[in-house]
């Protein structure tokens, strides 16, 4: 559905993208991932068509540089910044990028209920907040109900609930087929919604494979803060034998143990196994832009 | 609905919800009836059309290009800035669909305020005055919709080169100086200076969408170009009325043209 072959872009001197290629099949979520100024924006606004670059890009076999037009109809863009015209209402906002593609009025209706914004139809753009708009924003890109969807930090603004929906409209997407090509921070969410992962540093490609072995790269763990009144002791020990190759701490009352994503659970099971109780749970996210930069120091 | 006419569909909503449309409007159209009766000399309309014609020329020259410009420089300038310029780019429309359709817009709705502006106190005017002159009015009312044209037309590509709502708009009241003033006063040093020519004056006059909007204005009026002074009199010895006319309203058409076909050019390659 989506190939990249040597990507370049430079602004001035920099160098924003430097021969970046990949891949992305029909059905499949390829997540973007890297620091602050890594070029995850400048692929994503590449793969639209909105910056000129180097190198081709193919949408459905279709070179996005020489025929943008036809390459954007097999595509649904969800900007950073979930830009749309603040004087519009919801409604009339899905209308009128319903009409852009020549879709019905009612197709416009059903999208701004699929991201759940169908009881404030008259509410104006200028009044939603950030979620809402974010939300707004898919709405529009789902509305031709692309092959592909090309998403710029979609969880950024949301709570957790509304993460979570994301989660699962992406999840539908991949079911039904479709391809989604998503920029992101957070990378606790990178295993829960994408096959397969490219990180970016400074323009360059320095992973391109599948999610859970990207995950399993040390440089990507939360920090889990446990509260255990009167028995923080045992728990220390307990998790030092069960973790030997982690840096288990004791912090005043809390005990801090760094996890990747999928482990959270399993450390919670083995405390209550041992009868252990657990008062409180807090989880640090993995900072992402320290998290990347040791991880590409790692594996250059 | 074609995406292009959906475009222009939403400028022209934009455009009649902007105050200064409305506000010019209604403005012009009482400054009408205000002409109309001071030019009278307190009889109240007794000189109809001709004189008010004459009299709101300076105005409509001043006004209508400065509307023009600054709707012009905000138009692409707005959409970058909000990031609305991205998303609208990222259906599949075209680059330069986007812009003409805009400038379609952008243009209706100025046409709309100068027919309304003007319409409504020529009508109030035709109530009362003598209607012999209303051919010339008529005449005056399609030069201002064609002056306001070829100021959206440069207003649309500062708003392309300049990017920042900010800069366009001050670029377009400095270019709104120097065609209704700066000009003027520098075209008339230089004739002082080097005696020029009247293929000169007439060559400065088409550089100029205002100042040849003003010609067109005052032969509507004053089919005599001895009026124009040397100019006129170079332009009634080696062209006559009619060519004249036909090649003031030429450079209009080419100011209504050129500035587009480069912003057209400049927004295609440029990066959102």
């Amino acid at each position: 559905m989506l190939q990249a072959r040597a990507v370049a872009k430079s602004y001035g001197r920099v160098r924003a993208l430097d021969g970046v290629s990949f891949e992305l099949a029909p059905g499949r979520v390829l997540a973007v991932v890297g620091a602050n100024g890594a070029g995850k924006s400048t692929l994503i606004k590449s793969v639209v068509a909105l910056i000129r670059f180097e190198g081709q890009i193919l949408v459905d076999g279709i070179d996005v540089a020489r025929n943008p037009k036809e390459a954007r109809r097999r595509i649904g863009y969800l900007s950073q910044e979930a830009a749309l015209h603040p004087d519009l209402t919801v409604a009339e906002t899905a209308a009128f990028y319903a009409a852009l593609r020549g879709l019905s009025p009612e197709r416009a209706r059903e999208c701004v209920e699929l991201v759940g914004l169908g009881s404030v139809p008259e509410r104006r753009v200028a009044a939603l907040s950030g979620g809402m708009r974010r939300r707004l924003a898919l709405a529009v890109a789902l509305l031709a109900d692309p092959p592909l969807l090309v998403l710029d930090e979609p969880a950024s603004g949301l709570d957790v609930a509304a993460r979570v929906e994301l989660r699962r409209l992406i999840a539908d997407q991949r079911a039904a087929g479709k391809s989604v090509l998503l920029s992101t921070h957070w990378l606790e969410d990178v295993p829960h919604i994408a096959d397969d992962v490219l990180v970016l540093d400074r323009g360059r490609a320095v992973f391109l494979g599948p999610a859970r072995e990207f995950l399993e790269a040390p440089a990507v763990e939360s920090r889990l803060y446990l509260r255990i009144n009167g028995r923080s002791q045992e728990a220390l020990e307990l998790l030092r034998r069960t973790m030997p190759q982690r840096s288990v701490q004791r912090l005043g009352d809390w005990v801090v143990v760094p996890v990747r994503a999928p482990e959270k659970a399993a450390i919670l099971h083995s405390l209550v196994d041992e009868g252990i109780p657990v008062s409180d749970v807090r989880v640090e996210e993995a900072p992402a832009d320290d998290a990347l930069r040791r991880l590409t120091e790692v594996d250059p | 609905m074609s995406s292009f006419l959906t475009l222009v569909r939403k400028e022209i909503r934009d455009a009649a919800q902007s105050r200064w449309l409305v506000g010019f409007a209604l403005s012009f159209g009482l400054l009408v009836l205000l002409f109309a009766r001071v030019q009278s000399g307190g009889d109240v309309f007794a000189e109809g059309f001709n004189r008010t014609t004459a009299g709101l020329l300076n105005l409509a020259l001043l006004a209508v290009p400065l509307l023009a410009l600054l709707l012009g420089a905000a138009a692409v300038a707005t959409e970058r800035e909000q990031g609305t310029l991205a998303t609208l780019l990222s259906q599949p429309i075209g680059a330069g669909e986007l812009l003409l359709a805009k400038y379609a817009g952008l243009t209706l709705a100025l046409w709309a305020a100068v027919a309304l502006g003007f319409g409504l106190g020529g009508l109030l005017l035709a109530l009362v005055a003598p209607l012999g002159a209303l051919d010339r009015y008529l005449v005056f009312v399609g030069l201002a919709a064609g002056l306001a044209s070829a100021s959206a037309s440069i207003g649309v590509l500062l708003s392309v080169l300049l990017r920042t709502r900010l800069r366009a708009m001050a670029a377009a009241v400095l270019v709104w100086l120097v065609l209704t003033l700066f000009y003027e006063l520098a075209a008339i040093a230089v004739a002082l200076t080097i005696s020029a020519s009247g293929r000169t004056l007439l060559l400065a006059s088409l550089l100029d969408p205002v100042e040849a909007a003003r010609i067109l204005g005052i032969l509507a009026v004053e089919p005599n170009l001895e009026v124009l002074g040397p100019l006129g009199a170079y332009l009634a010895t080696e062209l006559g009325t009619g060519v004249t006319a036909g090649l003031l309203a030429s450079a209009l058409v080419a100011w209504v043209a050129a500035p587009l076909v480069v912003a057209v050019a400049v927004f295609r390659r440029q990066d959102v």
